[in-house]
């Protein structure tokens, strides 16, 4: 048995009535003045899509009745007395994180491509039968380039229009920009939860002026975008991988305010 | 391909932060970022299951065949 990791919270724990995933008993695991939720798990046991989101409405449950720190969706340990090391080795660097997200949650907004938009970077083929396939080649290629430039800088242009105009400070935002073909600006903002409504409200007026984009806001979700810590001590954090592992483009680093 | 619609995007967005956001416990933790089977996580390509992809990257203009898409994640041991 293991233990899949949930959410790290201060102590004492809340009292959480309830279950963890698939309905086995949550577990806390405490380590001086702070602890980590988690739920035993079996390693042969898959996990699947609906698990990844019943860990979101777990980690929604806890950070609804303390500061909490989600932590990665997969992260296991192998005991209880590894969990309390790992929390042990960054006690200071957690504690710091949950005095930073205290009291906030977040909100995302993505923009869209619209359909007619020509935002895709799609290159329109030479129809000159003239022309020769190896010039052809190379010229629908420089269109291809062009266009995907014209659309990056676009959605540059959107970003920045959008956090100019954010009531947040910009170090409680966070954004890539084409994070795939239909996708102009992924941001995250973090917001204090009782104003969470308000705020989605006001950021949904903001997605929705452009013409070439279609602008969602979701949340609010617990403050997954702006956990991360400093690694210290001697061990040598796994490199992230997957957008994590893109350092944010064109936007200041989250940074306690 | 699958226009993404707002619905999309929430799920996605969601499903991205919980596989690349959060706290990484190092040292004693196993991290399986992209290791769950049966879904296929993050904001470069459309929500699909594994096995989707896999029957896509067989044929011209599946989910797994689109340049800059990664790979089929492995398995979580």
């Amino acid at each position: 048995m293991t233990l899949l990791a949930h959410a790290i919270t201060g102590e004492p724990p809340a009292s959480l009535d309830g279950e963890g995933l698939r309905g086995r008993p949550l577990r806390w695991s405490g380590t001086g003045d702070i602890g980590l939720w988690s739920t035993r798990w079996d390693p042969a046991d898959k996990l699947d899509r609906n698990d990844a989101l019943e860990h979101h409405r777990l980690v929604e449950r806890i950070c609804a009745a303390q500061p909490c720190l989600p932590v990665r969706f997969g992260t296991t340990f192998a005991t209880d007395e590894d969990a309390r090391a790992s929390l042990s080795t960054q006690a200071d660097e957690l504690h710091s994180a949950l005095d930073r997200v205290a009291g906030k949650s977040e909100l995302a907004v993505t923009l869209l491509w619209a359909k007619n938009s020509g935002g895709r970077g799609d290159a329109p083929r030479l129809a000159d039968p003239a022309i020769g396939p190896g010039r052809r080649f190379m010229e629908e290629r420089r269109a291809r380039y062009a266009a995907r430039e014209a659309r990056k800088a676009r959605a540059a242009e959107l970003a920045e229009c959008l956090v100019a105009e954010l009531p947040v400070e910009r170090a409680l935002v966070w954004h890539e920009i084409c994070t795939s073909d239909r996708v102009a600006v992924s941001l995250a903002v973090l917001i204090p939860s009782e104003r969470a409504a308000e705020r989605k409200a006001v950021l949904e007026r903001l997605a929705g002026r452009f013409n070439d984009v279609v602008g969602v806001v979701s949340g609010p979700w617990p403050p997954y975008s702006f956990v991360s810590i400093e690694q210290s001590g001697g061990s040598t954090p796994r490199p992230p991988t997957g957008s994590a592992a893109r350092p944010p483009k064109g936007s200041a680093p989250w940074s306690p305010s | 391909m699958k226009e993404l619609t707002p619905a999309d995007a929430s799920l996605l967005e969601l499903v991205d932060r919980l596989l690349h956001k959060g706290v990484v416990l190092a040292g004693h933790a196993t991290i399986s970022v992209a290791g769950v089977d049966l879904i296929y996580l993050g904001l470069n390509v459309v929500l699909a299951a594994v096995e989707t992809i896999e029957s896509g990257a067989q044929g011209p203009g599946g989910v797994a065949s689109r340049p800059g898409a990664p790979p089929p994640a492995p398995r979580l041991s």
